[in-house]
This record gives structure tokens, sequence and C-alpha cells, in this order.
């Protein structure tokens, strides 16, 4: 009861000060938020806080643990210090998995923008059923990975898979997709590359679509050709977009799992072992905790480090 | 400056083929433009849903044992009769649509804070959040299954659930500040002078407006839970808990794989994933994803 009297007497200071015009109204909104709002606001975020610490929080406290104990899934073993880093940092495997998420990483971010930069600007002409082939060429995002492992697995895995066998009927000779490791390597950035395209053909889209096209019109009249329309204009305008969708993507690449484990499970000799499959396989396969998380951590901190400057940067051009 | 990415139904779909206003008839030279487009991008379609073609194709051909002729459904049906699909199709299900309802409960609340806050601890939580989402998910894993096992969660549905919504909740809560930042706040105010409180204003007002905002988050919790394999592979042990990306991989442990079973499954579990994407396909927008973490 006494709330709601509190209110009507807010309510009517709020209509005392109306006709103080606009520098009142947001004077208004400032004592309204601030008198009675923190503690709503307080019971609003506590779901999504408690969520916070359980699931990201206590696990990140309790790797911190793990990486400097030399225990298992069970035990938590003894206080060993930054052996465990000292352990992975001196490993090749680390720096050959590092080397092949670098790459990936490269591949899937520029590649991806490339194909989705190249079909949102030619999808953005006028072309018949345009809609639809927009729709259509965003399955490959939409489509479990699991599913469409399963479909490249097929098309690829063995010498009589289809695509060996087209090239095989070219006089191309029998690639072996995912036996060799250079070529498997090629073959898993492919399907990354493959998933990851429609998320920058939207982002791309939906950048492009807030462009003037009266702005094309003017540089035309102007004599600017197609292609310095395209670098003095076009990429001007989806630099912010695209600025976020290389951050965006970045992390998606570093975190991958499904893409490449599903594909290759990381072979062959290791060779598309990415520091995520590194770090399952290490924990999950050969039940070495310690070093697993390390690995975890390392990549961990990395990105937080990462992720920080980033945030940094686009708030500060959303600010310009 | 959130508003040129994060597109809502009311500015046109961002998908859509909505290209402002019709330009000056196209001459001669421009019809052809225009087919020879048609024809590229069809060429290009159709090699980029090879894959997604070969599923459907090979679910529906009868498998090398079978008697059947022409297309047939005899996979589709073959693989609830003959494996655990059923089970596995609901575990899916109920596991994608509590992550669904959670994520949003969660999220909607939050995201209003993010939204209407302006104090330093609430770009605080905002910075944290980003942060988090950051961070690779086998970090916390471990982790967790520690913690879950000793729970009695590992193996267990709701387990999973718990660390969907964890996963899921970032993001979600930025779409959702995203989408309230769009809402002005003199509607609120409105609702104040009525007499309600800023929780019935919220409950009342904002969310009984933001339908696109909620559906869009409700999308992306559902493609996150619906397509995960990491979190299952890890925390799902018998066959009768497995979601559907673990049955399908379960195919693959045989010593013949039969292709005809996993693409049919593959199937049944690519299809509401598409569903939802063709019906809503307006509501989501990547670039809400792009903008809300532009404008926090």
């Amino acid at each position: 009861m006494s709330s709601t009297t509190a209110q009507s007497g807010l309510a009517r200071a709020r209509k005392g000060l109306a006709p103080g015009g606009a520098g009142g109204g947001s004077l208004n909104r400032k004592s309204k938020l601030s008198a009675q709002t923190s503690r709503t606001f307080f019971w609003l975020l506590l779901p999504s806080v408690i969520l916070l610490v359980l699931i990201h929080g206590y696990p990140l406290f309790q790797a911190g643990i793990q990486a400097t104990h030399d225990g298992n899934l069970i035990a938590t073993g003894n206080f060993v210090g930054i052996e465990n880093f000292q352990q992975v940092l001196s490993s090749p495997a680390f720096w050959k998995a590092a080397q092949f998420t670098l790459w990936f990483t490269i591949v899937g971010v520029f590649g991806s923008w490339a194909v989705g930069l190249g079909l949102a600007l030619l999808l953005r002409t006028k072309i018949p059923a345009g809609g639809t082939f927009k729709v259509l060429l965003l399955l490959p995002w939409v489509v479990p990975i699991v599913v469409s492992s399963t479909a490249w697995n097929w098309l690829v895995a063995t010498p009589d898979s289809l695509i060996p066998s087209i090239f095989r009927n070219l006089g191309l000779g029998t690639p072996l997709f995912l036996a060799d490791p250079t070529l498997a390597a090629v073959t898993v950035m492919i399907f990354k590359v493959w998933v990851s395209f429609p998320f920058m053909m939207m982002m791309i889209s939906a950048a492009l679509a807030s462009v003037d096209s009266t702005v094309y019109e003017a540089a035309s009249m102007d004599g600017a050709s197609r292609f310095q329309q395209f670098t003095q204009i076009t990429l001007p305008l989806i630099a912010r977009s695209t600025y976020i969708s290389w951050i965006l993507m970045t992390i998606f690449c570093v975190n991958d799992f499904p893409t490449i484990y599903l594909l290759t499970g990381g072979g062959p000799v290791d060779a598309t072992t990415s520091l995520v499959v590194l770090a399952y396989r290490t924990v999950f396969q050969d039940f070495a905790t310690g070093p697993g998380v390390a690995i975890a951590f390392l990549m961990t901190i990395t990105l937080v480090v990462v992720s920080v400057i980033l945030y940094r940067q686009i708030r500060k051009s959303s600010v310009e | 400056m959130s508003a040129v990415l994060h597109a809502h139904p009311e500015s046109g779909p961002v998908l859509g083929v909505d290209e402002g206003k019709p330009r000056k008839v196209l001459s001669e030279a421009g019809m052809r433009g225009r087919w020879w487009r048609f024809v590229l991008i069809l060429v290009i379609t159709a090699i980029v849903l090879v894959p997604i073609m070969v599923t459907v194709v090979l679910a529906l051909t009868p498998a090398p044992n079978s008697t059947a002729t022409g297309l047939t459904l005899e996979n589709i049906t073959g693989i609830f009769s003959k494996t655990l699909a059923g089970t596995w199709l609901q575990n899916s299900l109920i596991t994608t649509l509590a992550t669904v309802f959670v994520s949003v409960a969660v999220a909607a609340p939050a995201g209003y804070v993010l939204s209407r806050g302006r104090s330093r601890a609430v770009s605080g939580y905002s910075l944290l959040l980003f942060v988090m989402q950051s961070l690779p998910i086998i970090t916390s894993v471990v982790p967790l299954f520690i913690l879950f096992a000793a729970m009695g969660l590992v193996d267990n549905l709701m387990g999973l659930t718990i660390i969907y919504v964890g996963s899921t909740m970032t993001v979600a809560t930025w779409m959702m500040a995203a989408y309230f930042d769009s809402i002005p706040i003199s509607l609120e105010e409105a609702s104040w002078i009525d007499g309600c409180s800023v929780f019935g204003s919220f409950t009342k007002v904002v969310l009984r407006n933001s339908l696109p905002g909620i559906l869009s988050t409700a999308i992306f919790a559902f493609l996150l839970a619906w397509n995960d394999y990491l979190v299952a592979i890890v925390f799902l042990r018998s066959n009768e808990i497995f979601t559907l990306p673990m049955g399908v991989q379960s195919f693959f442990q045989q010593n013949n794989t039969d292709w005809s079973g996993v693409m049919a499954l593959a199937v049944i579990m690519m299809l509401p994933p598409i569903i939802v994407f063709a019906t809503l396909n307006k509501y989501f927008s990547v670039g809400g994803i792009g903008g809300s973490l532009a404008g926090r």
C-alpha cells in the first residue's frame, strides 16, 4: 500500500514538473529511475547474475585450480604450480595445434567474409527470385553441423566417395581429402567457410540495406567507376559491421569444436587438431585434466585480453 | 548507431528483397544482365546446397538391402522402429524448448536493466557478459562435469539444459537489451503516471511490445541448443539419454555405417531448425547480434 502512495506521489510530482518542457522530462526520468528502480533492477538482474556465477564464474575459478594441480576427473590432486603450463608450452603438439587454430581462424574469418560479401553484393542487384536465393543460401548456417558434417563425410571421406570419384573420372587423380594431412586441413577450412559464409552474408546484407541508393547515383553522375564506387562508398559504409563480424567470427573459429572434430576427429596425424580439440582429447581421452585445462586456460586468457581490447574499440567507434 | 545494424521487422526484414522504390525501367542490356546474374546465383546456390541435397536424396533412396524402388520413406520409418530415434528426438525437443523458455525468462529482465540502467555497475556487467561469451566453452565444461557428476546431473537432460541456458544467456541478454533500446521510454513513463510500478510497466508495457525481440532471442537459443555437440558428447553417456546429435553420431560407431539410416535421421534433425527459420526468418537478424554488441 505504501509503495502505491509513494508512486502516486511520484506521479504527481512528475505531472507538476511536466510543463517544464523537454529538460524537465529527462530530469523526471532520472529521478523516477533512481528513486524506485534500483531495487527492481536488482531483482530483474539477479537470475542472470546467479547463472553467470554458476555456469561461467565458478567453472572459471575451478579451472584455475585444476590447471595448477596434477589431478584427474575424480580427484583434484596435488598443487604443482605452473608445471602444467610449462609442460603444455614446451610440447610440440600444443604449438602445432596453435598454428592450425591460427590458420583455421584466418581462413574461416576472411574466407567466409569474402564469399559472404560477394553474394551479398550479387543479391543486392535485381535478380529474379532473389529473395528465395537469399533464404536458400542461409541453409548451410541453419542446418546442424552434425548433419552437414555427415553429408560432407559421405561426399569426400573415402577414395570411392562422390567427389574423389568425380576427380578420378576427370583424370585428376584420386585426392584423399581427409587422409592427406595438408588436404585434410584445407578441407576442414573449406567446410568452415561453407558453414559460416551465410552469417557474413546476413551481416553485410543488413549493412548494405541501410545504404541509400542515391549515394551511388550521385557518384556515378560524378563519373566514379564501379570499382571506385565499391572501394570509396560500399566498403566504408559497411566497415563497422564488417569489423564486428570479424570479431565475432574470430571468436567462433577459435572456439569451434564440432566443425573440426566431426569431419576429421583432429586427424590425420593431428594435422587438423585445433586447441579446443587438443584440450578435449587431453582431458577426456588421455585423462590428463591439468594439462588439458591449462590449454583451455591459455586460450581463455588470450581471448579475454583480445575481447576486452576489441570491446573497447567497438565502443569507441560507436561513440563517434 | 545500432539501428543501422539492428533491423527490426518494422524497418523491413533484413533478408527481404525490399530494395527501395523501383528505379528507371530496365534497358534491354539491363534485362540481359539480370538473367546472367540469375544463372550465376542459381549455379552457386546449386553447388552450395549439394551436401544438403545429398542428405535428402540418400534419406529417401532405398537402402542397398531393400526391395523398394524409387523414392521411399522406409528409411525414416525404419530408424524409428530399429533405433531409439524417437527417444532422441524427444530428448532434443525437451532440452531445446526448456533452454528457449528459461533463456528468454532470464535474458529479458536482465536485458531490460542493461537497456535502461545507466550506472557503472550495469555497464560493468555488460562488459562481463561480453568477456564470458568469448570464452571457450571447453574451459567451463571440465569443472562443470566434475560438479555435475557430484550432483547427479551428468547423463541427465536437466544438466544439459542448465549449461545451454548458461551459454545462451550472454548473447540473449544483449539481443533483448538491443530490442528494448528501440522502445521509447515515454511508453513506460506514461504507465508510471498511471501508477504502474517499474516491474509492472516492464511486464505490461515493455514485454508486451517486444514480441519480435523475444522471438529473435528464442530462435537464437533454439539454434544453439538444438545444434550443440560439444556439451552433449561430454555430458551424455547412455543411449536413451542421447539427444539427436549424439544419435546421429552413434551410427558411425558401427563397423559399417548405415548411410541410409544416418541420412534419414539427419533429415529429421535438420527439419526443425529449417522450419523455425523459414517461418520466423523476418524476426531473426544476425545484425541484431552485432548491433547489440556495438550498442552496449
